[in-house]
């Protein structure tokens, strides 16, 4: 069978002979084409510039919808040095406004890459909480925590799908500079010595994110026009999405309203 | 002569044979060039690969280099690279006047020494010819003569020009000394040379070295070589030949890329323009599990042993692969890769290597969790039952040769009394002696016995409940019910769907039912379901068991699913089961055979009683099965416990108990014998306990060689051809259920193969049975264990690999050290399910992991057992296990870890099971057996002190997280008491442990960065309390010391003190409120 074959097309090739030089110069240069593999490393994504001039900006605010739980107060009284305020920041919700919301750009970025910023963001430990409570930050962005209370922490990050780690910080220590290199929402950030201590890193590929205060409000700025799915993450409540449209310059309101 | 006339026609004259020849001749060319072209190519496939290789893989590695480059300048970026450079430049500038002096000197040397030579050389060769002379001289006037000349002539002076120009003058010996003399001083220079250069090229080592330790990828010096090698590339045969084991392997003539140093895919293998990976591109791609061919050398092992295939092909694809009908042991398919481990490592019951080996692992798994090892034999499955039998065998010989050496003993010191000289007495009355040292040794050797064989007593279990215990234990009604379509009642069971008659059903059930105990269990109160609730879902019974069905099932796949339980099961049965699962009803005894009652120790006078310390039979002193033969522990519940989880399990149910229709037919004594005939043709005894059928041997075939099993042994049936043609049609399974069991899919091609066979049979057992005509008791009894494409597939690739092997035994993997208690461990570990819980290698998931309720706890879950052996002392380990809540009075709790809900259960292993565990913890942490533990030095007052203050440091407040006993502080521990250190703990791993807790047990609450290193000491990394000036100890192992002093009252001390003022150091003195803190719990039994 396969002789056959191979009889057939050495007949052929025989009958072809006068194009076969040719041919043979054809090919080689489509295996010269061939050789350099397809998956060589693309430049990072179409990072063409952003025109400051075109971009838009959202902002709105994050009701709560329904009675807000009273915010339980925390026993920190294993702790001595644990000194301050003692609520729970789980559920933030001022006259309606929900706090500590993360916003951000979930879909329509395409593959666009953006340069990390050089500035680093800073979780304080104070008054055995967390500063803020809810942070983002982009992958790889440098993230300083500091340990301004007169106890020893420990931070332990238990992400999905980042690499976890558990560092001590003795009172007065100095600050641990850490990154995180892959996109994850509401990760988990805690104390084992004090287990309320509680907060979430939100780890982003874009600069398009913010997180809402105590007003509710956020506002996310610079964004090249196109169609985007906007997230609102909450610890307790999830995630909720909606669909955007900006054009150049535009400037848009986005609420949304969370319920219990 | 007439003259004919020359025919108009004549053929000779007209006729041309020239096309013939034409014809004859290019057809004569065309083969010899097909001949010579199939020479070249045709039956060399595999240069065409090797030419594609060439021009991909440089290629490839031209991108190789450019990353590479980029990720060295990186590295040579870095701050220590810079430094280490430095210094080279630093040291190379400081030598440099010195190197340079030497060089020049060197020079200076060789010229001189040039010099000399061209004289010297000269004048040695003439001096030689002259002494030759002298030497055949035959007169002895002749050679004085000669001699004289030779002397005259090495007295004569030569010139030396010197390359200064200035002349020297010596005669034959100066000149020698000379000549000696400067090639000493040029030796003796370049040994300077290289002494004041070995700085410069040290550093120089530890910059390249640097870069090499630094470099992730290989470096651009190394890819270039591979580049080199690559291009220069002569296509030829790459074969692997191992003589020993008649291993003849060519695979990489075409599979280049197999054993690159670089992880080569087969998308960077595609060429350009094209979507999908050509065959050449999956040829090409490297082994995609480096570390295995690391423990398997290809040089030793080749590729076919663990791929199989026809490695001395290499006329084609297909020939190579073995996918034709004259190879017998054709590539395993892709899926089933991992049959080639099952192949050599059949004693093994885990085979996890980096991302290989889950699937085989799960095979063997699911062979013995799901009961297939009931009916089927497999070497090595279920062996307790054989080696009883052995063990039983060696007693008796070892007995008969008691009997005999006694008699000859015996025999022997009577011929002494009798014997002629008093020596011939005294050498047979030392024989004699001999004898009876044997004969205590032999006693020491039954009593080994003894032992083995009380354990494996012990040891048996079933995969199926004991039933036996129906009556106590079951709703009469739901028996028949079940038996119909177990997984109707319950999806997940282990039990299979059996394609029984209703008379078959009511038959078997009437069986079980009348040849039951007709004991009662003891009443019980009713409990609080809320709390069982409660505990139930906390103390880890989730960890096996699971509850709720679809996608609301939460808790383990190992046990059953108990969200109907109430429909079945008896209150009072459940409560006794709960507490303790082996409770059993009566004692069994092998030997007569028999359930043992009260009534048989009532008339030996003896307490009905039988556990594990009273195991004998009371009529014949034979060893019972005195447990309940489920792997179920105990969990150390109160009976109010117990009660209290029974009634809240008692309320999972979905319709009433009493709803199940009346089935009084099972007490009709006529279906009893049919019953039994059933019980017995689909070999329930198997996996269950039942009366009368304690010894039933098993009803399959042997499996241990299936996979070698030639294809025409396999029975396809009616399906044979279909089979073998494929096309439409090809899958006869035509059940939707079933279907969904294919791992492939339903059939579109040929499928006359052990994987089709296997994967056939699996998803639907009597499919062979299709079509045929066949009497209840002829068709095949294999019933449907209802398994997924997952599941079918990992047992299709154990049976592949199930195979009489054609290596040489010393391929297969039987260690005789330390692995083979890992190999031995890991079937006790997984018999009982110890992975649900802990876990043992990184990467494996326990039960317990995934739920919701540990999400936010991680603390919570029962400990990593990753370097368990390295952890703790081996005969602590044995205690530990033997007692979790290592103590005897106060057990219902954890004896480590009071602190977590979940509780280690108490397995009851036996001695032998025991054993076999320690050593596999000590033999997965590579730690030495027997274990001597290094002596912990007593501290000073002074260290005492000053460990102290670290250990109730601010900066490591140890005793916040570290559980004292004290239950108001304990109520926020996450850390075990320090009081057990001593004799659980191995110092130098709680050194390793202080140091870096997260490499041990990642994600540990216990944080990383307490130490550091500063210069080549370890230090405290917070505030250092000020005693420690000068202190030029390791400060971990100082820690570690006091924490294997510590006393109960020291600890109660420091925390108390710590309680009080934090920062402030506690004074030893201090005896603050030790009055409410008696530490009760935490350290029990442990010391």
């Amino acid at each position: 069978m396969n002789r056959n074959q191979w009889a057939a097309i050495f007949l052929a090739s025989m009958l072809a002979l006068g194009m076969l030089t040719g041919c043979s110069k054809k090919e080689n240069t489509n295996e010269e084409q061939g050789t350099s593999p397809s998956s060589e490393v693309k430049p990072a994504g179409s990072s063409a510039p952003i025109d400051p001039a075109t971009a838009a900006k959202i902002s709105g605010t994050v009701s709560f919808d329904g009675t807000a739980p009273k915010p339980s107060k925390i026993d920190m009284s294993q702790d001595a040095a644990c000194k301050g305020n003692n609520t729970s920041e789980t559920m933030v919700v001022d006259s309606g406004k929900l706090a500590n919301v993360f916003v951000y750009v979930k879909d329509g970025m395409g593959d666009r890459s953006f340069e990390v910023p050089k500035d680093s963001v800073t979780i304080d430990q104070k008054g055995c909480q967390y500063h803020p409570h809810v942070l983002g930050v982009m992958t790889n962005q440098n993230i300083e925590i500091r340990n301004d209370d007169d106890t020893t922490h420990n931070i332990h990050p238990t992400p999905k799908d980042n690499r976890e780690w558990n560092e001590s910080q003795p009172p007065k220590a100095a600050a641990l500079e850490k990154q995180f290199t892959r996109e994850e929402v509401m990760l988990p950030v805690k104390c084992n010595q004090h287990p309320w201590m509680k907060m979430y890193l939100n780890v982003s590929k874009t600069p398009f994110f913010a997180v809402t205060g105590s007003d509710g409000k956020y506002e996310i700025k610079g964004l090249p026009p196109g169609d985007y799915t906007l997230a609102f993450v909450h610890e307790k409540l999830g995630e909720q999405t909606q669909k955007v449209t900006l054009a150049a310059k535009d400037s848009k309101t986005v609420d949304q309203a969370f319920k219990q | 002569m007439p003259e004919k006339p020359v025919p108009d026609q004549d053929p000779i004259v007209t006729k041309s044979y020239a096309p013939h020849y034409v014809l004859a001749m290019v057809i004569l060319m065309i083969t010899l060039f097909w001949a010579l072209w199939d020479e070249a190519f045709g039956q060399r496939p595999w240069k065409a690969y090797q030419e594609e290789w060439k021009h991909r893989y440089v290629a490839f590695l031209k991108t190789a280099t450019h990353s590479s480059t980029n990720a060295e300048a990186t590295v040579t970026a870095s701050p220590d690279y810079k430094a280490l450079e430095a210094e080279y430049n630093r040291l190379k500038s400081q030598t440099q006047p010195d190197v340079d002096r030497i060089q020049k000197q060197i020079t200076d040397l060789n010229a001189k020494i040039i010099a000399v030579q061209n004289v010297f050389t000269d004048r040695r060769a003439y001096a030689n010819a002259l002494t030759y002379e002298m030497e055949t001289d035959t007169s002895a006037s002749g050679k004085k003569s000669k001699q004289r000349d030779i002397d005259d002539y090495k007295a004569r002076k030569a010139t030396v020009e010197y390359p200064d120009g200035h002349r020297e003058q010596y005669n034959f010996k100066e000149l020698e000394e000379k000549y000696n003399e400067l090639r000493d001083e040029r030796t003796k220079v370049s040994a300077e040379l290289g002494e004041v250069l070995k700085p410069v090229t040290e550093a120089n080592t530890r910059m390249s070295q640097y870069v090499t330790d630094h470099m992730i990828d290989l470096t651009p010096t190394q890819i270039e070589g591979l580049k080199k090698k690559t291009a220069e590339w002569d296509p030829k045969i790459q074969q692997i030949n191992v003589a020993d084991a008649n291993i003849v392997d060519r695979c990489e003539s075409c599979h280049m890329g197999a054993r690159e140093p670089l992880k080569i895919s087969a998308a960077v293998m595609t060429p350009k323009g094209s979507k999908r990976p050509d065959e050449y591109a999956q040829a090409f791609v490297s082994h995609p599990e480096p570390g295995l061919l690391k423990i398997h050398d290809p040089d030793k092992f080749g590729c076919s042993p663990c791929h199989q295939g026809n490695g001395r092909a290499t006329t084609s694809v297909e020939k190579a692969h073995g996918n034709y009908e004259h190879w017998l042991w054709p590539l395993f398919p892709k899926q089933n890769a991992e049959a080639g481990c099952q192949t050599c490592h059949a004693a093994d019951m885990m085979l996890v290597s980096g991302d290989v080996g889950w699937t085989i692992s799960e095979g063997k798994n699911l062979f013995r969790q799901r009961g297939c090892m009931g009916c089927h034999r497999y070497e090595g499955y279920d062996k307790e039952p054989e080696d009883l039998t052995a063990v039983n065998q060696q007693l008796k010989l070892l007995e008969q040769q008691k009997i005999d050496n006694s008699k000859q003993s015996a025999a022997m010191m009577k011929q002494a009394d009798s014997a002629q000289s008093n020596e011939e007495a005294n050498r047979l009355n030392d024989k004699a002696v001999a004898l009876r040292v044997a004969s205590s040794k032999i006693d020491g050797q039954i009593q080994q016995l003894d032992f083995q064989s009380h354990s494996l007593m012990q040891d048996m279990k079933k995969v199926g409940p004991n039933l036996k215990d129906v009556r106590l234990k079951l709703n009469k009604n739901w028996i028949p019910v079940w038996l119909k379509k177990p997984t109707d009642f319950r999806p997940t069971t282990k039990m299979p769907n059996f394609r029984l008659t209703d008379h078959q059903i009511q038959a078997i059930s009437a069986y079980i039912w009348q040849s039951a105990l007709t004991d009662s269990p003891p009443k019980q109160k009713p409990g609080n379901a809320d709390h069982g609730k409660q505990l139930f879902e906390s103390r880890g019974c989730l960890a096996c068991h699971s509850i709720g069905e679809g996608n609301q099932t939460d808790g383990g796949t190992f046990a059953a699913n108990l969200t109907r339980v109430g429909e079945k099961a008896n209150y009072d049965y459940l409560v006794r089961w709960i507490h303790n699962a082996r409770e059993r009803t009566r004692p069994y005894c092998p030997y007569e055979k028999k359930d043992i009652g009260p009534e048989d120790y009532a008339k030996k006078g003896l307490p009905y009683q039988f556990d594990l310390q009273h195991s004998q039979c009371p009529n014949d002193g034979h060893e019972l099965q005195v447990q309940n033969m489920t792997v179920m522990p105990s969990l150390r519940l109160s009976v109010e416990d117990a009660q209290d989880i029974a009634s809240y399990l008692m309320t999972q149910k979905k319709q009433e108990p009493s709803a199940y229709t009346d089935a009084s037919f099972m007490d009709d004594p006529k279906l009893k014998d049919e019953g039994k005939k059933w019980v017995r043709h689909y070999g329930c005894a198997g996996c269950h306990e039942i009366s009368g059928m304690e010894d039933e041997g098993r009803i399959g075939t042997d499996l241990t060689v299936e996979g070698s099993k030639p294809i025409e042994r396999l029975d396809f049936a009616l399906f044979t051809e279909t089979a073998q043609r494929g096309g439409k049609g090809a899958e006869p399974i035509t059940d939707p259920e079933d279907r969904e069991r294919l791992p492939e899919g339903p059939a579109k091609s040929d499928w006359y193969n052990h994987k089709g066979f296997f994967e056939h049979k699996l998803a639907e057992p009597n499919i062979y049975d299709k079509g045929k005509v066949k009497t209840a008791e002829e068709a095949l009894r294999m019933p449907n264990v209802h398994l997924n494409k997952e599941q079918i597939r990992a047992i299709t690739t154990f049976l592949l690999g199930s195979q009489e092997s054609s290596l040489p035994t010393s391929y297969q993997y039987k260690p005789a050290d330390t692995r083979r208690d890992i190999q031995e461990g890991w079937w006790i570990v997984t018999k009982y399910n110890c992975v649900g819980c802990h876990q043992f290698i990184p990467g494996q998931n326990t039960s317990l992991m995934g739920m919701a309720r540990y999400k936010d706890v991680q603390e919570q879950l029962p400990p990593k057992l990753l370097t368990e052996g390295a952890r703790v002392d081996p005969e602590w380990l044995r205690r530990f296990l033997a007692n979790p809540a290592l103590s005897t009075t106060d057990t219902n709790r954890n004896g480590v870890r009071p602190y977590l809900q979940v509780h280690m259960p108490t397995f009851s292993f036996s001695d032998n099971e025991l054993r076999k565990l320690v050593r596999f913890f000590q033999a997965m942490s590579q730690q030495p057996m027997p274990y001597i533990p290094e002596a912990v030095p007593t501290l000073s007052t002074k260290e005492n002190d000053m460990a102290r203050s670290l250990f109730s440091s601010t900066a490591a407040p140890c005793l916040k997280c570290h559980a004292t006993g004290d239950a108001n502080h304990d109520k926020n521990a996450t850390a075990p008491n320090f009081l057990l250190a001593r004799e659980r703990l191995k110092p130098d791993w709680v050194e390793r442990w202080i140091t870096d807790p997260q490499a041990i047990s990642p994600g540990t609450a216990m944080p990383s960065g307490l130490f550091k290193q500063q210069n080549s000491q370890w230090v405290f990394a917070g505030p250092t309390p000020s005693t420690f000036q000068g202190y030029t100890g390791d400060h971990r192992k100082l820690l570690t010391d006091y924490i294997f002093q510590l006393t109960a009252e020291e600890q109660r001390r420091v925390a108390a003190s710590m309680g009080k003022t934090r920062a402030a150091v506690p004074s030893p003195t201090r005896q603050k409120q030790a009055d409410n803190s008696h530490p009760t719990a935490g350290h029990g039994g442990g010391r």
